[in-house]
């Protein structure tokens, strides 16, 4: 049986190794790589020393949940509905509801949180609590740094939740 | 009444076919179809519909105008629509008007997420809102009644409450006040709204408008599971569900069973769950070490009891009260299998006899619940349902108002129920047996008077019975003669009719027909006869009784003669107490082991009409608490009586082996609505291997009608009546043939009273007692309830308060021999000249010192030790009239 011309299909090879062609083949690629390596030398360094130094979060960045107090009355803006807990995919919200004294009120409604905890363990941060709000008592922080040595450690309590964080996030910068 | 064949038909509801009967509400039918149709006010629980809230409307093919669906009844080949625009416009407009003066204040409002407010107006209505005025205000939230906050400003004004509160519990006392948009509900010059059953407008509210004190703010929806029930609290057996959060029971509400409770709960069943919370609760096995309580394990406690039973021996005693099927069970399993002793009941009486029991368990005349609804003649003898068995009350009262069923009320005391009444009867305390032969014998002559008038015409017959009428000396004749006159009265061969007992205890049928009885074992079959409660006590004061079990009893508060039992469990070596919470018996006892409550028992337990219920374990038992169940079939291991349960599945199969005609029975066919054991294909068991039934029983009082009649008793005072009137004393004789059908036939005056009432010394009046349903300690240890723990008081006719110049609220001490105990007086008119009545069972002066069902003449006199309370002379003066006594609205 013999091959007909037709049938014959011609491939093309590369240049045979060997001369400036071969030269490049073999060093080309790595030079342009080491170009980007030169051109940084004399960058300065941009490893972030954390813990010292901490990551500017986003405005939006979902982070550790805060309670809200109104600023005039001190008083909390949470009443206790439980909408969060209701809405939270985690279950990691516990509120428990009481009846306000009215003469040492703690929220501005007939109701209050006698206990609202959040198991950060479990939190997933979706902020869903957040939009679920409906006085805007809860909203997602700023705050990261969450890690503990316990796990009963990682449930927040009322007070904690209401309290400032002791130190602040750094924000990240309109365009940064 | 005939119950009528309802006709089915079909009509057409947005294009889809839906078969459905004719009468039927186009609301109910929709829903047959998968339609709904959103309602407010619709409500079939509360009789008819009233399209207050026009949230309903619907297109009908063929009227000009949207009609209300909760009141249009649905007819042969109707074509409706309930989605067209015209209908979605003004489901839109109606919501929208709702909302007009709602606070919206969701988050805040207890309702929030179980409200049918919002659910309507995200399904029906528009998501804007278009007003932009001023609200309506009310003070929020203000007290209705110590168990109730309203909210005015989230009315709807559906008038769902109203007519509860009206046409259901009839105490009328919730009213609208002012017109239109003004318009808002409360009580007359906003007095509190005492009334027994007011819970029941919480769970009707379909806004946050009504919320209970006690469920205020504990918990959402979706935080809280629901556990099916049944309430044990009293012998109505109303189904509940527990609302239960982190393993608490927190609310209790109506689980409809049309068959047992009609979907109401009295609030003593639906507040009285805070007793489970209550410090007083017993936590864990406890002996006592020279009367000192020493907390025990319970290897060492169950150790203890054998030891002590083993060394009684056949010398031990046992008594049940608050206990399932399955408890009451082994209880008797221990006494007579494991240790040899006949001695145990359940009953709080001497005992009536076997016979009698197996007559009154005849399924031949066992009437149902729902046989009081269709009945043409409803007959309340001896017992007064409000006190007794609450759910009952609002079942004759529906009977009465929606069947128009004849009510005769034949009873002691004057009863709640006599205002709707065809007919009431008084007989003098202790009189029970006389009245009722007389009656019987009546019937029997053909007398076309009173109530045995009433008897023979009807053709549905319900006697509601208390188990009351058996008690005292004569107590046995008295059950003899019920069953005569039901015998006369041919309820076995009429159709829906019968006789419904209500008991003294929550289970006492179930207790009984496990062999909780002196002489009758599981199924009721012949036993060893043993002693009854009372020989029990005396067998205990006198040394021939050792060892006493007592199981949910409080003898010492609940039982009569209070000293004697407190002197009997003194006397006796080992009293071993099974007890939900401390009392003065378990004060007494050697050993106290802790029993479950009704959130957390796993057993069955059956209705005075027969049915077996399950109680389900909801909640989670507090302490070191055990099942009853294992605790006894643990015991009865220690004293070598292998019973093989270990599981709550098989202490019921336990049961259903012993008991003939429960046999086969299980909790799947039990299942959430319960099955009565007559309506079931082994019920023929029944009296098969009893010899002696009804006839037999009726042999044994059979002669008494042939006995020469004698006069009627003169203080046997009746009245015929038809209005809300109380009975007046005055009409004496006369009345006595009106009200029980012929004076010569009205009392065969087989045996004169021990101590003839006319010959009553001293003052000349008769002392009743009745346990009232708020004396107990649910009431005591529920602080929701505490407001209504009765004050010990002396209820006295018109006339005897005149002659012995006694007013209201006046401190007196009430003595018959030695006993005494101060009273305060209360001056009804309904209460029979003569006679007069205490509470049994309060916290001071327990009128159980006389309870015995035998008459007491007493006399009234000065206190010899004033109560505290004498210098608040207006102490109980503050108690408005309404509150003073729940259940007795038509005073």
């Amino acid at each position: 049986m013999s091959i007909r011309p037709e049938e014959i299909k011609v491939v093309p090879r590369g240049p045979e190794p060997g001369g400036m062609g071969g030269a490049y083949r073999a060093f080309g690629e790595t030079l342009r790589g080491l170009r980007t390596t030169m051109g940084r030398l004399f960058d300065r360094p941009v490893t972030i020393q954390y813990p010292e130094e901490k990551t500017p979060v986003y405005p939006r960045f979902r982070g550790r949940h805060k309670l809200h107090r109104f600023e005039d009355s001190d008083l909390e803006k949470c009443v206790g509905c439980s909408l969060c807990a209701a809405a939270c995919p985690a279950e990691c919200i516990r509120v428990v509801a009481a009846e306000n004294d009215p003469d040492d009120r703690v929220s501005a409604g007939e109701r209050y949180a006698a206990v609202y905890e959040i198991n950060l363990a479990r939190c997933i941060f979706c902020g869903y609590c957040e939009l679920a709000c409906p006085f805007d008592a809860i909203t997602m922080g700023h705050d990261y740094e969450m890690a503990d040595y316990n796990r009963s450690d990682l449930i927040f309590t009322k007070e904690m939740l209401l309290a400032e964080p002791i130190e602040r996030t750094p924000l990240r910068g309109e365009g940064e | 009444m005939a119950k009528q064949r309802p006709k089915p038909i079909t009509l057409t509801i947005d294009g889809r076919e839906i078969a459905a009967t004719e009468g039927e509400m186009l609301v109910d039918a929709a829903k047959l179809g998968d339609i709904e149709i959103p309602v407010f006010c619709y409500e079939p629980k509360l009789g008819q519909p009233v399209g207050a809230c026009r949230m309903c409307l619907v297109e009908i093919e063929g009227i000009p105008k949207l009609q209300t669906a909760c009141s249009t009844p649905v007819r042969d080949g109707m074509v409706v629509h309930t989605r067209t625009e015209q209908v979605k416009e003004a489901q839109n407009a109606v919501v929208e008007f709702l909302l007009v003066n709602h606070p919206l204040d969701c988050p805040v409002c207890d309702k929030g997420g179980e409200c049918p407010l919002q659910d309507i107006a995200m399904g029906w209505g528009n998501d804007r809102s278009r007003v932009v005025d001023q609200k309506r205000h009310f003070e929020k939230p203000t007290q209705l009644s110590p168990l109730i906050a309203i909210d005015r400003e989230r009315c709807i004004m559906c008038y769902r409450c109203v007519r509860f509160s009206q046409e259901v519990s009839e105490d009328s006392q919730l009213q609208v006040h002012e017109r239109g948009d003004r318009s808002y509900i409360g009580t007359f010059d906003d007095r509190p709204y005492i009334a027994p059953f007011q819970g029941n407008i919480t769970e009707l509210c379909p806004v946050g408008a009504l919320t209970s004190y006690t469920y205020r703010f504990q918990a959402r929806p979706w935080d809280i599971e629901q556990g099916g029930s049944v309430c044990t609290l009293c012998p109505s057996q109303c189904n509940v569900s527990f609302t239960v959060r982190d393993e608490q029971v927190k609310r209790v509400i109506a689980r409809d069973n049309k068959h047992v409770d009609d979907g109401w709960l009295c609030d003593r069943g639906r507040y009285g769950y805070q007793m489970m919370y209550s410090t007083d609760r017993v936590l864990n096995p406890v002996r006592f070490d020279h009367g000192n309580p020493v907390p025990a394990s319970w290897d060492e406690a169950i150790g203890l009891a054998a030891e002590g039973l083993a060394r009684a021996g056949g010398a031990t005693a046992a008594l049940v009260g608050d206990a399932s099927n399955e408890e009451g069970f082994l209880v008797q399993t221990i006494v007579r299998e494991a240790l040899g002793s006949a001695d145990i009941d359940s009953r709080q009486a001497p005992t009536i006899g076997r016979e009698a029991q197996v007559a009154l368990a005849d399924p031949a005349i066992a009437a149902r619940v729902s046989d009081i609804d269709d009945a043409d003649l409803v007959l309340v003898l001896g017992t007064d349902p409000i006190h007794s068995a609450p759910a009952f009350d609002l079942r004759i009262r529906k009977a009465v108002r929606r069947s128009h069923t004849a009510l005769a009320v034949a009873t002691e005391r004057p009863s709640a129920l006599d205002g709707g009444a065809t007919e009431t009867a008084r007989y003098a305390p202790g009189e029970a047996a006389n009245f009722v032969s007389g009656l019987a014998a009546a019937v029997k002559s053909g007398s076309d008077l009173g109530i045995a008038g009433l008897l023979r015409r009807a053709e549905h017959v319900v006697v509601v019975w208390g188990e009351r009428l058996g008690r005292g000396e004569d107590g046995a004749d008295a059950v003899a003669a019920l069953l005569e006159l039901s015998e006369a009265a041919g309820l076995a061969e009429k159709e829906d009719s019968g006789l419904i007992e209500i008991p003294d205890v929550a289970n006492a049928r179930g207790l009984r027909e496990v062999g909780c009885l002196p002489d009758a074992g599981p199924g009721l079959a012949p036993a060893t006869p043993g002693r009854d409660v009372e020989q029990i006590r005396e067998g205990l004061e006198s040394g021939q009784i050792r060892s006493v079990i007592l199981f949910g009893v409080d003898p010492v508060r609940d039982l009569p003669d209070p000293e004697g039992w407190r002197r009997a469990l003194e006397a006796a070596d080992q009293v071993i107490c099974f007890s939900m919470v401390a009392s003065d018996t378990t004060d007494l006892a050697d050993l106290v082991f802790p029993l479950e409550s009704h959130a957390e028992k796993d057993g069955t337990v059956t209705h005075p009409e027969g049915r077996l219920q399950r109680v389900r374990p909801s909640a989670e038992r507090p302490g070191d608490i055990r099942s009853g169940w294992l605790v006894l079939a643990e015991l009865a291991a220690e004293l070598g009586c292998e019973t093989g349960i270990g599981s709550a599945p098989e202490a019921l199969e336990a049961v259903t082996r012993a008991v003939p005609f429960y046999a086969g029975l299980d909790d799947q066919e039990i299942g959430g609505r319960g099955i009565r054991w007559q309506d079931r294909r082994q019920a023929d068991r029944f009296g098969s291997d009893l010899a002696p039934t009804a006839t037999a029983a009726g042999d044994g009082s059979g002669g008494r009608s042939s006995e020469a009649p004698a006069e009627p008793s003169p203080t046997t005072v009746s009245a015929a009546q038809t209005g809300s009137e109380p009975s007046d004393p005055g009409t004496g004789e006369q009345s006595t043939e009106a009200g029980v059908g012929g004076g010569s036939a009205g009392l065969d005056g087989r045996r004169p009273p021990e101590s003839p009432p006319t010959a009553a010394p001293g003052n000349g009046l008769i002392l009743g007692t009745y346990r009232d349903l708020w004396a107990g300690p649910v009431t005591d240890l529920s602080p929701a309830l505490n407001y209504l723990i009765p004050a010990q008081r002396l209820e006295l006719s018109v006339a005897d308060a005149e002659r012995l110049g006694l007013g209201r609220g006046d401190e007196v001490s009430v003595r018959s021999g030695e006993t005494a105990v101060n009273a305060r007086v209360a001056i009804r008119a309904a209460v029979p000249e003569g006679t007069c009545f205490l509470i049994e069972g309060t916290i001071e002066g327990n009128a159980n010192v006389f309870a015995d069902g035998r008459p007491a003449a007493v006399e009234i006199g000065e206190p010899e030790v004033r109560l505290d309370l004498v210098t608040a002379g207006g102490g109980s003066d503050d108690d408005p009239d309404g509150g003073d006594d729940a259940g007795d609205g038509d005073e």
